[in-house]
């Protein structure tokens, strides 16, 4: 039976765990060759630490990194919370890739717009580093990203120095509120689309975050006259199998673990709205 | 060619079997028959239709071990359990088996298969029996099932005035019938076989309904149809094609195992997400989930209604909301 159990993990270790928030921390994890398993941005594994269980999380990092997995976790129940807890060096279970990932061919030769909220920027990272990768068969690169507070911004450097250089592309960052500490640009992710104005002309909207947030920003992009076609974003439910048998995430005729977790808007009207 | 069993050979055969490995078939315990482990002095029901609970946990147990862990220090060990044992499942009803071909369209036919499930099926060996006599809770025929055939089946088998008539259909049935091959009469010359088995239809009128529903998930039926449900699970139970399932832990730091168990759709915490979100929140979006993936999300990608018409939550259900109910509210009823 062996690997042919879909069900049944590896082993990966702990490299290093960094805080990124209050409540978010990221994990680097690799096997003896490196990653585990080759995957696309937006495809997600499932991590366990027995006797807590098992859980599914996006890949953070880009494919085009290959001596480890990223993943940034944000402390919500019994998995996330041992995962914070473990240390350099200890080995945890993992399989995957689960999902569609990114429709990163029909992007293609596209201006690229990702929004993303809070914890939401962990599968945005994945695509947008494999964009940067492949810089010259994207168009231009916009990135808005925003949390609630300065402190609740993810991967800090990147959104702050990396993307910023890289080359046609612009990022804007946002806080919810006032902070004694923050200059940048204060107001929700939403409104803060709407007031740039993005036009929808060659342009593929991708966005995640918190469901709230994906919910005013899909109507602010529809404002903008974006098609739902050109609007992506990705779900989160909560899994067990990640192979489309367990019905958890079963969602009319599709199983998010496996035909999705990203659907284009277009997609998402189709199906009933139970996410 | 039909051999015959005579009834006072039946516990030689049990015995037989279930010397080549786990032999399943429906047993009575006081008010309930369930399939279960033959062994000497249980109470074989093969009168019995249908059984209380189905007997998908012959492919599908409600509790299964796939993989044991250890843990020391900062090194994790996952070993996987691996169970290699020929099954033998007697007396399965053609509905039943019906239920199994539409499990295997998700479990064996979707990628990747599911390689616990595809196991046991390849492993086991099925007796189908037709039925004689249905029980009043029956309507298999609503979804065009013949009561006295199981085409999925390695033997078939016919229940008759002195026993059981066997009749093989694979190479497996045949490998089946060779060993039980002593204790069967050459000479098979009943033809004492009912092939005339009517079920109830309940009024039921299914043709379109799957069509019909996909515009209706905002349907005001829904609003209504879930109040009187408890939340208790027993229709998923019981239901031979439910398949959902959790996956658990048991153990300690140290060690411990990994185990699947049947889950239901039914209960709150099914969908419950870790920070609190839950897309189905109360019994109206988990009546409506459970009615919507038989009769309508199940036909759009599988083309059948995953109801075989066996009755067990027309029994079961403590306040009759069952599915017969469900396809009354929503219109599938024949006209006139």
């Amino acid at each position: 039976m062996g690997k042919a159990n879909p069900l049944m993990p590896q082993t990966v270790t702990v490299l290093d765990i960094t805080t990124e928030t209050p409540d978010v921390k990221t994990l680097r994890v690799a096997g003896k060759e490196g990653i585990p398993f080759d995957f696309m941005p937006g495809q997600c594994a499932m991590l366990s630490v027995p006797p807590v269980g098992e859980a599914i999380f996006s890949i953070t990092s880009s494919p085009h990194c290959r001596d480890c997995l990223e993943f940034s976790i944000k402390r919500v129940g019994d998995v996330s919370g041992v995962l914070h807890e473990l240390v350099s060096g200890r080995q945890l279970g993992i399989r995957g890739p689960y999902g569609n990932g990114f429709p990163v061919d029909e992007m293609k030769g596209k201006d690229l717009l990702f929004i993303g909220g809070g914890i939401g920027l962990a599968p945005l990272r994945s695509l947008i580093g494999y964009c940067f990768a492949n810089r010259e068969e994207y168009g231009h690169i916009d990135i808005v990203y925003g949390a609630r507070s300065p402190a609740d911004l993810v991967r800090k450097s990147e959104i702050g120095e990396t993307w910023p250089e890289q080359p046609d592309s612009t990022v804007y960052l946002t806080v919810d509120a006032e902070f004694p500490d923050w200059s940048g640009h204060v107001g929700f992710v939403p409104s803060y689309v709407s007031e740039l104005a993005f036009t929808p002309e060659n342009r593929i909207a991708v966005t995640c975050g918190p469901p709230i947030m994906i919910k005013f920003v899909l109507q602010a992009l529809e404002k903008l006259n974006f098609a739902p076609e050109h609007v992506i974003t990705t779900l989160e439910m909560r899994m067990k199998c990640g192979v489309g048998k367990c019905g958890r995430c079963n969602l009319g005729s599709v199983y998010v673990c496996k035909d999705g977790p990203v659907f284009s808007l277009a997609q998402l009207n189709e199906l009933p709205s139970e996410y | 060619m039909k051999k015959l069993l005579l009834k006072e050979k039946w516990p030689e055969l049990w015995a037989l079997l279930a010397h080549e490995g786990p032999l399943y078939l429906p047993v009575e315990e006081g008010s309930v028959v369930l399939y279960q482990l033959w062994q000497e002095g249980v109470k074989v029901n093969l009168e019995a239709v249908n059984s209380t609970v189905s007997p998908k946990d012959i492919f599908l147990p409600r509790e299964e071990t796939y993989l044991r862990y250890s843990c020391q220090g900062e090194m994790l060990d996952l070993e996987d359990v691996e169970s290699d044992e020929p099954i033998i499942a007697f007396a399965l009803h053609p509905c039943d088996l019906k239920a199994i071909e539409m499990i295997d369209r998700v479990f064996l036919n979707q990628d990747p298969p599911d390689a616990l499930y595809k196991k046991r099926r390849e492993n086991t060996t099925v007796v189908a029996l037709a039925c004689r006599q249905p029980d009043p809770y029956c309507f298999c025929g609503v979804f065009g099932i013949d009561p006295t055939d199981a085409p999925g089946a390695d033997v078939m088998a016919y229940l008759t005035e002195k026993g059981l008539l066997l009749e093989e259909q694979t190479a497996k049935g045949k490998i089946l019938l060779e060993k039980a091959a002593p204790l069967l009469e050459v000479e098979a010359d009943e033809t004492n076989i009912t092939v005339d088995v009517k079920t109830q239809d309940f009024g039921l009128q299914v043709e379109g309904l799957p069509e019909d529903l996909q515009e209706r998930f905002n349907d005001p039926v829904w609003d209504d149809l879930f109040r009187s449900c408890l939340g208790c699970g027993i229709c998923t139970y019981v239901c031979p094609t439910c398949y959902c399932f959790d996956v658990e832990d048991y153990g300690h730091e140290e060690g411990g195992e990994r185990f699947r168990c049947w889950d239901s759709c039914m209960f709150g915490h099914f969908t419950q997400m870790a920070g609190g979100h839950n897309p189905r929140p109360s019994r109206k979006e988990r009546v409506r989930q459970r009615f919507m993936h038989k009769l309508c999300y199940y036909p759009e990608t599988y083309g059948e209604i995953a109801c075989v018409g066996c009755g067990r939550c027309l029994r079961s259900c403590p306040v009759n909301l069952d599915i017969v109910q469900a396809i009354k509210a929503l219109g599938g009823e024949k006209v006139g």
